[in-house]
């Protein structure tokens, strides 16, 4: 038995000659287990199949300290045996504190597995991720709060993208949705507001361009229409009030240019622009006195604005004349 | 020296002491000469300038307080000026001083300055006289016990003192272990155990995994100086507070007398109060009230209530230990399988209600507080000596109780093999030369939990010299700890490059420098050899009485025949009946002088016999 064990192991003569107090077999024992230390995994020192359970790790160990700690020769002669115990026994020590410790086993057990234990291993991690991903999907079709997680996901997904695209509109909308699906959502709920804010000024821009197209051929009626749905959008727009004041004006309609400047004036009560707007109005309706006052105020504002000086001084000389 | 030399185990009290053996496979307490289990750790010099040790010692400390020294495991293998020395200095009744080389502590005693190791050597001397009167013959190996947070140089001061005392000390091992050893005798245990010691004047708590009759410990920790004498203390200090209130601001402090009866009446308070709920403390004539008047008495009554508030923070020490051992341990309280209580403290109610609540059990009552150490210890003794023999097939895997380490550079510890490690172990270390073409280097092994070098206990240092000079950093030094299993450190550092080695065997200091054991250890075993010429003697005596009787005893039909014949000496036989009696006597006793005399009348009857026998027919 013993002879089968050692095979291919030579022992030196020296060493199983020593004189100390030790049998044959033991000394054997003692000089095949050093020997191999630096072969052996901590499974082998422990005599143990690869991945033994923690319980067998500790049962082993303790088997074989009985057989390799010092102290279990106290009082006999050990000569370089001694030596050799101690290191087979520290080695032990360290190969039970490895296998039985929470954080290192798990990377030691992967380290030392047989190359078609790494593949079982390996394919059974594979199918595993498959199995959960699989698991995922299902759960997210049949729970309802899973289902809502994932919609959540892919509105804020999807409302991103649009505002990329300049679909402000859409955006907001889907912004929104998370917003009301999600109240807790702190990020949906501005997100949807600033897309709202791009969207209207994106429809503002674009019935401008409309009215300054037609402006340019001449074409003040429908520039005009262009400007009212401007202002159907965003009511309060100072610079589409001005520019409608001024179509209504080149129409002949002074009584709409004046509730446009007017308009305009609320949005703004110290625009230089508004005002002059209105004096215009008010001169084009025979209201010159209001006229003058108006358009004094949008120079008071704005000392650089030549046209309203031009005009006011026009309007002066005649009102003296 | 055979296997079969008695070998006894040894539990080195602070305030007690017990001796045990293996008999017939089964661990006992050895009873000292007077009979009792416990021997006092005291050790004293008489008035009239005579040793005294154990309860002798303590009966008269009252009367002879300053050369009467208790505790004084609390100050071996201690360092002079450290804390604990300052500590002790300012409570005990006796005097400490300097070592000569100024690192030890020395305890006045008879008027001379005598090492700690020495004082302790002289309780285990007579813990081994016991011993051997109990065997009847002569016992030299023994195994003694330490706290387990004792440092190394704590341990080999008490491996010094063994030495001292005549002992060849196989292992010094720590008390908790010794005490789960007891524990697990004879059954088979698969259990985690924890042992909570709280003795007269160290803490120790150890967590063990026991399985297959090996004990591995797995963590131990401890406070070296909380024990039953800081409780007493509490005691002593409300007495002596309370009693300059009522007396006007009499400082009983003041007076050594009155301390050491203040120190027994809080002793005996506080065990009795394990007991009952109350406590009478009674100290009449304790001090002098000044010219004319009476005396002063004390007379207070403590109750459990007060005690537990005076010692409350005690107690929760012991706990707070618990709680970092058992983490040291990696293990819940909720996986413990039993816990031990060992040490006289732990009969106190507090302390066994803390530890019940801590762990959520019931503490294991299966074992004697005082003698459960002892008894491990003659356990591992067994082991030790003879372990092949059934019965003491226990192995005991222990571990490292403090960080092991050496001084690096800005005077910072680097710990090589930390704490709760199991021995024997080895480990390495790289290091580097911090200066440019250094070519030595000094290494200094330390002990502690600090990472302060000057923090820790210094256990030795050696210097490696012949490095290649070369740029700082660019020489690797591999430092080398190995602990064997008999707890010896060795410590080796290596030039990687120039494989330049230096090593050493770190004996830690005990304050005794090795020429001065040498010198007590003659001196001891003078006395030991006067001891055994002695026994010798006796044995030579004996011999001659036993040959003698048996001579006479040939004789006697002889002289019969011949008395038969004869007119005289009708009364010979009847007398040389009475001799031979007496001879008989004597040589069960041990007594050397009444041996002389039985073997001088043996003598003359022999004579008389041997005349009668050969003397011819009464012719008429």
């Amino acid at each position: 038995m013993s002879g089968d064990r050692y095979r291919g192991h030579l022992f030196d003569p020296a060493d199983l000659a020593e004189a100390v107090d030790l049998d044959e077999s033991r000394r054997k024992e003692v000089l095949f287990a050093e020997a191999s230390l630096p072969t052996w995994t901590h499974w082998q020192v422990l005599g143990l199949e690869w991945n033994a359970p923690p319980e067998a790790v500790r049962s082993a160990y303790l088997d074989k300290v009985k057989i390799f700690h010092p102290d279990r020769y106290a009082g006999k002669k050990l000569g370089s045996y001694r030596s050799r115990l101690e290191r087979v026994f520290r080695r032990l020590t360290e190969a039970r504190d490895v296998l039985t410790s929470e954080t290192d086993r798990a990377p030691y057990v992967l380290a030392t597995a047989p190359a078609l234990e790494v593949t079982r291993l390996e394919a059974r991690r594979l199918e595993d991720e498959r199995r959960s991903d699989e698991r995922r999907g299902r759960l997210a079709r049949h729970n309802p709060l899973l289902a809502r997680a994932g919609r959540i996901t892919n509105l804020m997904k999807h409302g991103r993208e649009m505002m990329g695209a300049g679909q402000f509109t859409q955006a907001a909308n889907d912004f929104q949705l998370v917003a009301s699906l999600d109240p807790g959502n702190t990020e949906a709920g501005p997100l949807a507001a600033a897309a709202r804010k791009k969207a209207v000024e994106a429809r503002v821009t674009e019935c401008l361009d409309k009215a300054q197209a037609a402006e340019a051929m001449g074409g003040w009626q429908g520039a005009l229409a262009a400007y009212r749905a401007a202002l159907e959008i965003d009511p309060a727009h100072l610079r589409v009030l001005i520019l409608a004041s001024r179509a209504a004006l080149e129409l002949g309609d002074g009584n709409a240019a004046r509730d446009f400047a007017d308009q305009a004036l609320k949005v703004q009560p110290r625009s230089a622009a508004a005002h002059e707007a209105l004096g215009v109005a008010l001169e084009s309706v025979g209201k010159r006195s209001d006229a003058r006052k108006a358009l004094e105020r949008a120079v008071e504002i704005d000392p650089r604005l030549d046209s309203a000086k031009e005009r006011l001084k026009k309007l002066r000389w005649s009102f003296l004349g | 020296m055979s296997d079969l030399d008695p070998v006894i185990g040894i539990d080195l009290g602070t305030t007690n002491s017990v001796v045990a053996t293996v008999r017939d496979g089964v661990p006992r307490v050895i009873p000292n000469r007077s009979g009792q289990p416990l021997t006092p750790s005291v050790v004293a010099v008489a008035k009239n300038g005579k040793p005294l040790v154990g309860s002798l010692a303590k009966r008269q400390a009252i009367t002879n307080a300053e050369n009467t020294v208790y505790a004084a495991k609390r100050l071996i293998g201690r360092r002079w000026g450290s804390k604990e020395v300052e500590d002790a200095r300012r409570v005990l009744p006796y005097e400490l001083v300097a070592g000569p080389e100024g690192n030890d502590v020395r305890v006045v005693l008879g008027g001379k300055p005598v090492s700690v190791a020495e004082i302790s050597a002289q309780v285990l001397a007579e813990l081994k006289a016991d011993a051997e009167a109990w065997f009847g013959g002569p016992v030299t190996r023994a195994v003694i016990t330490v706290p387990a947070y004792f440092n190394d140089g704590q341990r080999q001061a008490t491996k010094d003192a063994g030495r001292i005392a005549g002992l060849e000390v196989l292992r010094i091992i720590n008390e908790p272990t010794s005490a789960a050893l007891a524990y697990g005798f004879g059954k088979k245990l698969e259990k985690k155990v924890v042992v909570f010691d709280l003795g007269g004047g160290t803490f120790d708590v150890s967590v063990l995994d026991i399985g297959q009759s090996v004990y591995d410990v797995i963590a131990v920790g401890g406070d070296t100086y909380l024990g039953g004498e800081d409780f007493d203390r509490r005691i002593m200090d409300w007495l002596t507070f309370n009693f300059a209130k009522e007396n006007g601001g009499v400082d009983l402090r003041q007076d050594k007398m009155a301390l050491q009866r203040l120190r027994d009446a809080a002793e005996k308070a506080k065990c009795e109060l394990s007991g009952t709920p109350t406590a009478d403390i009674h100290l009449p004539f304790l001090a002098a009230a000044g010219e004319g008047k009476a005396a002063l008495h004390l007379t207070k009554q403590l109750t459990r209530e007060k005690l537990e508030e005076l010692t409350k923070d005690l107690v929760e020490r012991c706990i707070a230990v618990t709680e970092k051992t058992l983490k040291d341990a990696g293990v819940r309280s909720s996986q413990i399988d039993e816990v031990i209580l060992v040490g006289g403290m732990t009969r106190m109610p507090r302390v066994q209600r803390a530890v019940r609540d801590f762990f959520g059990q019931e503490p294991c009552k299966g074992v004697h507080p005082d003698e459960v150490v002892a008894l491990g210890a003659a356990i591992q003794a067994q082991a030790l000596a003879a372990p092949a023999t059934p019965g003491s097939e226990v192995l005991l895997l222990d571990v490292t109780p403090q960080n092991l380490g050496i001084m690096v550079v800005g005077g910072y510890f680097q710990t090589i093999i930390p704490r709760n490690t199991t021995v024997p172990t080895n480990q390495t270390h790289l290091f580097t030369t911090v200066q440019d073409n250094q070519t030595s280097v000094r290494i200094a092994v330390l002990q502690g939990e600090s990472d302060k070098a000057t923090d820790n206990e210094l256990l030795g240092e050696f210097v490696l010299a012949g490095i290649r000079p070369a740029r700082r950093g660019e020489v690797a030094i591999e430092i080398t700890f190995d602990i064997s299993a008999d707890g010896i450190v060795g410590v080796s550092a290596r030039d990687v490059d120039t494989g330049q080695e230096q090593s050493i065997n770190v004996t830690a200091t005990s304050g005794l420098t090795e020429d001065e054991l040498k010198r007590i250890i003659d001196e001891h075993l003078d006395d030991q050899l006067e001891k055994k010429q002695s026994t010798a003697d006796l044995e030579r005596a004996r011999g001659r009485v036993a040959s003698a009787v048996a001579e006479v005893e040939g004789l006697v039909p002889a002289v019969q025949k011949a008395l038969e014949r004869s007119r005289f000496g009708r009364d010979a036989v009847q007398k040389a009946e009475g001799v031979l009696a007496r001879a008989r006597l004597a040589l069960e006793g041990k007594d050397a002088d009444e041996l002389a005399r039985v073997s001088e009348a043996l003598e003359r009857t022999l004579q008389l016999f041997k005349g009668l026998a050969a003397a011819p027919p009464d012719g008429t």
